[in-house]
């Protein structure tokens, strides 16, 4: 597996990609805790019964996704993280399926670097 | 030249990777700490070369730590980066005037952050 596939032509020393494919591994509990976050509130969205509450924590959660999927070269997981944390802030008019197409996106990114 | 530096973040990844990211490219020695008010002691105990503060942390986020930092006398005069998610424009200049000395953004590549922070810092 190498996290910086869809990276920066860089070379990155093979002791630094084998301490960062370390880390990913040790922290992908904690992504797949923030993605279930912006799955359940992208379902609550479609079904109309997104609370505040529910609001306020996939935004924070996309938020976390957003400054950390870059940092281990999915620079276009922070792309999308970034769409959902300004949908879930309401700080620009967004739909319910932009959003839950933004978060499944994501997931696939996330899955296929497993 | 090897630095001492703090980094002061909530989040377990960020913190590890920049840690990695600064020890091994860089080859400094790096104190970690997992909030504004541990990060408060690591700075007054270790006096780092600078500081690498998140923004946006629960309880003391880093703006707040920024200005206890700036007001104890033991922790004044250490330079400050900030690293933040926040991209816009408006938030960027914001947290430029609050007198740090330089702004980064997160995603970070690890490959790079020391030198950025070299250049942020008038050290490069």
């Amino acid at each position: 597996m190498n996290l910086f596939m869809e990276s920066s032509p860089q070379t990155i020393p093979p002791a630094m990609l084998e301490a960062l494919d370390r880390l990913w591994t040790k922290f992908l509990p904690e992504i797949e805790n923030r993605m279930g976050v912006l799955e359940s509130a992208a379902r609550a969205l479609e079904s109309g019964v997104l609370s505040a509450d529910e609001r306020e924590a996939a935004h924070q959660a996309a938020h976390k996704l957003a400054g950390v999927l870059g940092t281990f070269g999915l620079h276009r997981g922070t792309e999308l993280a970034r769409q959902a944390e300004l949908g879930f802030s309401n700080e620009r008019p967004v739909s319910a399926g932009e959003l839950s197409y933004w978060v499944a996106e994501l997931r696939l990114l996330i899955d296929q670097r497993k | 030249m090897s630095r001492r530096i703090l980094i002061i973040d909530d989040e377990d990844d960020i913190r590890e990777v920049a840690a990695l990211s600064l020890e091994t490219v860089a080859g400094w020695d790096v104190i970690v700490a997992s909030s504004g008010a541990q990060g408060l002691l690591r700075a007054a105990e270790h006096q780092p070369d600078a500081i690498l503060l998140d923004v946006m942390m629960p309880g003391m986020d880093g703006p707040t730590t920024f200005r206890e930092l700036r007001k104890n006398p033991a922790t004044a005069k250490i330079p400050v980066v900030l690293l933040t998610a926040k991209v816009q424009g408006p938030d960027q200049r914001r947290f430029a005037d609050l007198g740090v000395e330089g702004v980064l953004t997160k995603p970070f590549d690890p490959l790079t952050l020391a030198s950025q922070m070299e250049s942020a810092l008038g050290w490069a």
